[in-house]
């Protein structure tokens, strides 16, 4: 274990700095050209201004980057924007930076690989006619590979990081070299461009605005630190100054270049070549390296973009943990879930980039706001942090931020100044209405957390007298006959068994002479049937007493295809939660575990019971009551990837509360429920013949549809995982809540 | 060559891997603190760890509290009897703890009724 010393304190940035600082490292590719374009419009004069416009931009990132470094020694658990400013300036200016970050992270996809592409037919001109396709063909492939879940990789960040780098770097010393005696002039030196304005201040301040894109990295290392190695801080912070020290020199390098060849770009131009690249064709003559250079343009800028796919997710899944985005957003370990924002990110970059016909000189006036908000927000944050707190330096801290947020918050007057008009427009009228969404699902969970936190419940003791079971048997099978068994051992009060199939009876006699089977007309709709059947039982049930509907099915394969093929039985499923009342118990069986010598229909010896739990509330105390129906062998509760905070008070609710059984509260890591889950099941070894789990799923149902979205997605996750665990039956056991009204009566039946 | 494959292989290393090393810098941070591979039965040992998870069963009477605590070179379960609140152990907090180790029927550390102090752990400030 010793021999890993010495690597541990000199690697952690070599991986960091390829995985945060592609982002603002491939900014280079185009910040300098982007600068050009604004100068042009006063003519090839105004390319006296490069050098000294692109030596403003890199104090700016060093002052950014050296405030930032404060902020991630503050905040060692990730300081991003939106934390920082919500914890130090409140609710308003934390949702400002953090809906300005997902619409910026957005951007960071369509920019990039429009730059990509701009490489790639600067190398290719006759590609220049698909640039859109490709473009977006290129947002499929990322947003794939992503959905595959491709694991964060050093390599794969590392190769085309460090050869953009190096290929950079050797081309600007090459042509320092060459300039010695008279720069090499570039294809395009000489050339003309159409005057259209003087030079004024307004436009250089443009020119410095479209200079900035340099800087959009600097938030992904605060939001990352908990990545970095131990001691975080300190790596996030040298890391921060590495890549400020290569974006910079890389950056004025370009520059001195592009002035010294003698490039004119203009706007009216269609289809030149980048900066960049003709650069690398007057220094290196063509060539060889000049495909390099361009390979590894387009390279780092794609990957670049990929950035954003672990940015947004990861700023979603904090902004979700603070309940203003939906819940299931948390679950970042969760592929199918994660999916969800993966998907949303891709199809806005794409929409930008087709609407925008892959122009970078348009796309790129909607960039920037969002970050220069942010960095604004954030370090007036770390400002009044110090005031308050009084951390040893704070005097430094303040001066240091301070100053930053000054110089930050003039820029984005500048970027909003020179954009408006151009395109930024687009974005501030789109930060309000992200705001507003995000408070609207905030007091939603609130209004819900108000009422399931009234304390209208107490723990009593169940018995399994209190159960009543109604198997669907869609056929007799082995999965019906587990059923039978599992009813069997509950000891319900009552137990009856529904079909649609009239062929069904004889079979069901032999397997279950106990349990009467039903058979039922399909006039209508199955669910509908199945709905009236059992709100009619539950009607002559007392209040609160259990109703629960239980599902068998065979399963043919291990594959989440299963629910895709099952549209039916799923639906079904779906709407028999909304019957208040009615619990579901769910007993799938894979096609390969059923032993035909074995009696399926025997009652297991054992059955171990877990309610699935993240704070105690009436819901919560409903599945218990529920789990002490069920005849069980052990009941416990169990809770995973609990913020640290929430983890203190369940554990503190639950001792409060004196539920009568014990509680384990476990880590999940990337809050993967639904394995972490499985794999504490295994400890049961249950074979679904002697030995049984199961587990007690509290739901929520809303009264509104639309806003079911909201809830119940970490139950659907879990449910999609036991789904294939042997011997694993899971019951759904949900609690309907009537949002701002009275609390929910059982009796009263969906309006 | 060696050095470069090393480095690349760093490179690639998954994530629990990077977690078990800081954990196990941030506990050789923490002054007098005996690594738990380290411990041994009734050792009066001083032991820092991050809080892994949490076990509350309020059926033995009073009622017991558990957490298992890990260092990156083991694990350990230091448990307290007769409490009626957690007060301030909660998940991936620093635990440091002093007490005399016994042996459970699983086979594992168990510090009873321990003097314990609460620091920040590696991940959570």
């Amino acid at each position: 274990m010793s021999s890993g010393e010495m690597e541990h304190t000199l690697l952690p940035k070599a991986i960091a700095l390829p995985v945060f600082s592609s982002d603002p490292l491939s900014s280079n590719a185009y910040a300098t050209q982007e600068m050009m374009l604004v100068l042009a419009l006063a003519g090839t004069m105004a390319f006296s201004l490069i050098l000294p416009v692109s030596i403003a931009v890199a104090s700016l990132l060093w002052i950014v980057v050296t405030s930032y470094r404060q902020t991630v020694k503050a905040y060692p658990s990730g300081g991003g924007a939106y934390r920082v400013s919500h914890e130090n300036l409140g609710l308003y200016p934390g949702l400002l930076a953090g809906s300005a970050l997902l619409i910026d992270y957005v951007l960071t996809v369509s920019v990039s690989m429009t730059a990509g592409v701009d490489a790639i037919t600067s190398a290719f001109t006759s590609l220049a006619r698909y640039e859109v396709q490709i473009a977006i063909g290129f947002i499929v492939l990322v947003t794939l590979a992503n959905l595959r879940g491709s694991k964060e990789s050093g390599v794969l960040f590392a190769f085309p990081t460090y050869g953009f780098v190096v290929a950079i770097y050797l081309m600007i010393g090459t042509g320092i070299v060459r300039c010695i005696g008279g720069c090499p002039p570039a294809e395009t030196a000489g050339m003309e461009v159409p005057v259209e304005t003087v030079i004024t201040f307004a436009l250089v301040l443009r020119a410095f605005a479209a200079g900035t894109t340099a800087l959009t990295g600097v938030e992904a290392i605060a939001d990352g630190v908990p990545a970095f190695r131990y001691p975080q801080s300190r790596n996030a912070a040298a890391t921060l100054t590495i890549m400020a020290a290569l974006s910079t020199s890389m950056f004025l390098g370009i520059s001195y270049l592009a002035r010294g060849t003698g490039i004119v770009i203009g706007e009216h131009e269609e289809h030149t070549k980048t900066v960049v690249a003709q650069i690398a064709e007057a220094v290196f003559g063509g060539g060889f390296m000049f495909y390099v250079v361009q390979f590894m343009s387009a390279a780092i800028l794609i990957l670049a973009a990929n950035t954003a796919y672990q940015d947004f997710p990861r700023l979603s899944s904090i902004l979700a943990a603070d309940r203003f985005m939906p819940r299931q957003f948390m679950n970042r370990g969760d592929r199918l879930v994660f999916s969800n924002g993966i998907v949303i990110l891709a199809i806005a970059a794409s929409a930008l980039v087709w609407y925008f016909e892959s122009d970078l000189n348009r796309l790129i006036q909607l960039y920037l706001v969002g970050v220069f908000i942010s960095f604004t927000l954030s370090q007036t944050g770390m400002v009044i942090r110090s005031l308050k707190l009084r951390p040893p330096n704070w005097r430094k801290t303040v001066a240091i931020s301070g100053f930053g947020g000054t110089v930050t918050g003039i820029v984005l007057l500048v970027v909003i100044y020179t954009k408006f008009v151009r395109g930024a427009w687009i974005v501030l009228v789109m930060i309000p209405m992200l705001m507003y969404l995000m408070r609207s699902i905030h007091s939603h969970y609130e209004s819900l957390a108000r009422q399931l936190g009234r304390p209208d419940r107490k723990p009593v003791d169940r018995r399994p007298g209190n159960q009543h079971v109604v198997i669907l048997a869609a056929s007799v099978d082995a999965a019906a006959a587990r059923a039978v068994g599992y009813a069997r051992a509950v000891r319900a009060a009552d137990v009856t068994a529904v079909t649609f199939d009239r062929a069904n009876l004889s079979p069901w006699k032999r397997l279950a002479p106990d349990i009467p089977m039903q058979h039922l007309e399909t006039h209508r709709s199955r669910t509908q049937i199945l709905k009236d059947y059992v709100r009619a039982k539950r009607r002559e049930l007392p209040q609160d007493d259990f109703l629960t509907f239980v599902v068998p099915e065979i399963l043919e394969t291990r594959s989440f295809l299963e629910i895709v093929l099952h549209p039916r039985l799923h639906r079904l499923k779906a709407s028999m939660l909304a019957e208040p009342g009615v619990q579901i118990l769910d007993i799938p069986l894979l096609q390969e575990d059923i032993d035909p010598e074995m009696d399926d229909s025997k009652e297991p010896a054992r059955n171990y019971v877990c309610v699935l739990v993240s704070s105690v509330h009436n819901a919560t105390l409903q599945a218990i009551e529920y789990a002490e129906t069920l005849q069980a062998t052990d009941i416990r509760a169990v809770s995973f990837g609990l913020d640290p905070e929430a983890t203190e008070k369940l554990g503190n609710d639950w001792l409060n509360a004196r539920i009568p059984h014990p509680l384990e509260i476990e880590d999940s890591p990337y809050r993967d429920i639904g394995r972490s889950l499985t794999n504490y099941i295994k400890q049961y070894e249950a074979d679904g013949l002697n030995r049984v789990v199961t587990v007690v799923l509290p739901e929520f149902v809303v009264e509104k549809r639309r806003h079911q979205i909201l809830h119940g997605q970490t139950a659907l996750v879990v449910k999609r995982h036991l789904l294939f665990e042997k011997g694993v039956v899971a019951a759904s056991v949900p609690y309907h809540v009537q949002e701002g009204r009275t609390l929910p009566n059982l009796e009263e039946g969906p309006s | 060559m060696g050095l470069l494959s090393r480095r690349l292989g760093e490179l690639s290393r998954p994530p629990d891997e990077i977690r078990a090393q800081n954990l196990a810098a941030w506990a050789a941070s923490i002054e007098g603190a005996t690594p738990i591979a380290k411990v041994e039965a009734r050792c009066g040992c001083k032991v820092a760890g991050v809080v892994q998870n949490i076990r509350i069963d309020p059926r033995e009477g009073t009622g017991s509290i558990e957490a298992t605590i890990i260092d990156g070179s083991g694990h350990l379960v230091a448990k307290w009897l007769g409490r009626s609140s957690l007060q301030g152990i909660r998940l991936g907090v620093g635990l440091i703890i002093q007490g005399i180790a016994g042996v459970s029927r699983e086979d594992e550390f168990v510090v009873l009724n321990p003097e314990y102090s609460l620091v920040p752990g590696p991940e959570h400030g």
